[in-house]
């Protein structure tokens, strides 16, 4: 599966801001590089803070995250393939 | 900015190598490749006349395993350490691990494995929601596996570094390849949901909740009556996936007798908003009060071979090189 689909900015941010709530990240919101990695390196997320990052995303937006999903590296390698995840999965 | 490339497996970024992970586990499997060469030829009664051999090379040889020992056994015997407690200390380690072969090789007959507090879980086990598991590296490990048979129900899948999930499985595979063990591997991205996905499945999640793998939050705590460090990751999971939490450990009394003890570690299941934090504490407290207890309970129970008060408080430090420091 490919995420391309058009990003949305309003999402973007609001995914951001349940990040930064659920994490207490000493951040605000628009201050996160949607291209930096998550994981690791860039925002120093650890897996810990990634499936608190999950639950969130999953209560808030009804959808599954599963650990068996192929996808996973992709959809949690940045703040942008999050949020085009969460668009083109999330219940309407 | 650094770019990655979506198929390469994304790591845990630099990873500041605990002391433990670059000495212990080698000296682990070089022994166990040699015992278990001589037990299944030779038998277990000659394999342990060897272990006494081993146990005496250490006490000599191994300089950094003994000053850890002598670090140790003070604090947990409460008077100053003999050349027999040391003696002691390496030979139930040499023990412990020689057992594996025969517990791998599920000869349960040559053991008498004595299992208290199976209360503290029956239910949960029962209930079916999954519960995690958390031991230390304090007696067996292997017995807490073998009691499976013991107690129905007990599936466990362990969460453990990659590089060590590795190394058991190639180990359980050479000496009995009906043996395998369900591992989680820590250091990708999903790991955590691995774990959620078992959990869900009713399983059991344990792991050895007492060293760090370098970078991450640590807890303070009393151990023995000095400082020490726990790392905070493993309770933090515990409480964010809303799970009981039961101790275990598997201690190993001499000759051929082991006792495994279930205890009431904490229960995430109902923590009001809010509340995560302070449970977290409460339940790393009483980890730690745990520790406690079954290190002298047994005190040449403790597979620590590193200054756990020294080199464990040094990463408390690390944390704040993070670019995001958490509130």
């Amino acid at each position: 599966m490919t995420i391309m689909i058009e990003n949305n900015k309003a999402l973007q941010l609001e995914v951001a801001e349940l990040m930064v709530q659920a994490l207490n990240l000493d951040t605000s919101a628009n201050e996160i590089d949607p291209d930096a990695p998550l994981y690791g390196d860039g925002l120093g997320l650890d897996s810990i803070d990634i499936l608190e990052v999950a639950l969130v995303i999953s209560k808030r937006y009804g959808l599954q995250l599963k650990a068996d999903s192929e996808n996973n590296h992709e959809i949690f390698s940045s703040l942008h393939n999050l949020t085009s995840y969460v668009a083109a999965n999330k219940a309407s | 900015m650094t770019t990655t490339n979506k198929n390469d497996p994304i790591e845990l970024a630099p990873i500041k190598p605990a002391v433990w992970l670059q000495r212990q586990e080698r000296s682990n499997m070089l022994m166990l490749g040699i015992m278990s060469w001589i037990s299944l030829r030779l038998g277990r009664t000659v394999a342990r006349s060897v272990l006494h051999l081993i146990a005496t090379y250490f006490v000599l040889f191994s300089l950094d395993s003994r000053r850890a020992s002598l670090s140790y056994l003070p604090r947990a015997l409460g008077r100053p350490a003999t050349w027999v407690d040391l003696y002691r200390h390496f030979f139930c380690f040499a023990a412990t691990i020689h057992d594996r072969i025969y517990l791998i090789n599920r000869r349960y007959d040559l053991f008498d494995i004595e299992i208290q507090g199976e209360e503290n879980i029956r239910s949960l086990i029962d209930e079916g929601k999954g519960v995690f598991l958390m031991g230390a590296h304090l007696g067996s490990f292997e017995v807490m596996r073998a009691i499976g048979r013991k107690v129905p129900g007990l599936r466990v899948a362990m969460v453990m570094h990659k590089d060590n999930a590795q190394k058991i499985n190639s180990m359980l595979g050479a000496i009995n390849p009906e043996a395998t063990m369900d591992v989680i591997p820590l250091g990708r991205i999903d790991s955590m949901l691995q774990v959620q996905q078992r959990l869900d499945d009713g399983m059991l999640v344990g792991m050895l909740s007492d060293r760090t793998l370098g970078d991450e939050p640590m807890t303070e705590i009393d151990l023995l009556g000095a400082s020490a460090a726990l790392p905070t990751g493993p309770f933090r999971m515990a409480a964010l996936l809303r799970r009981p939490v039961v101790f275990m450990v598997g201690l190993y009394m001499g000759n051929n007798r082991y006792q495994v003890h279930f205890e009431t570690l904490a229960d995430f299941s109902n923590i009001p908003a809010g509340g995560r934090n302070k449970a977290v504490e409460i339940a790393i407290l009483r980890y730690a009060e745990l520790l406690n207890r079954y290190t002298r309970l047994a005190p040449y129970n403790w597979f620590n071979f590193f200054d756990y008060w020294q080199s464990v408080p040094g990463s408390l430090n690390e944390k704040l090189n993070k670019k995001l420091i958490k509130k």
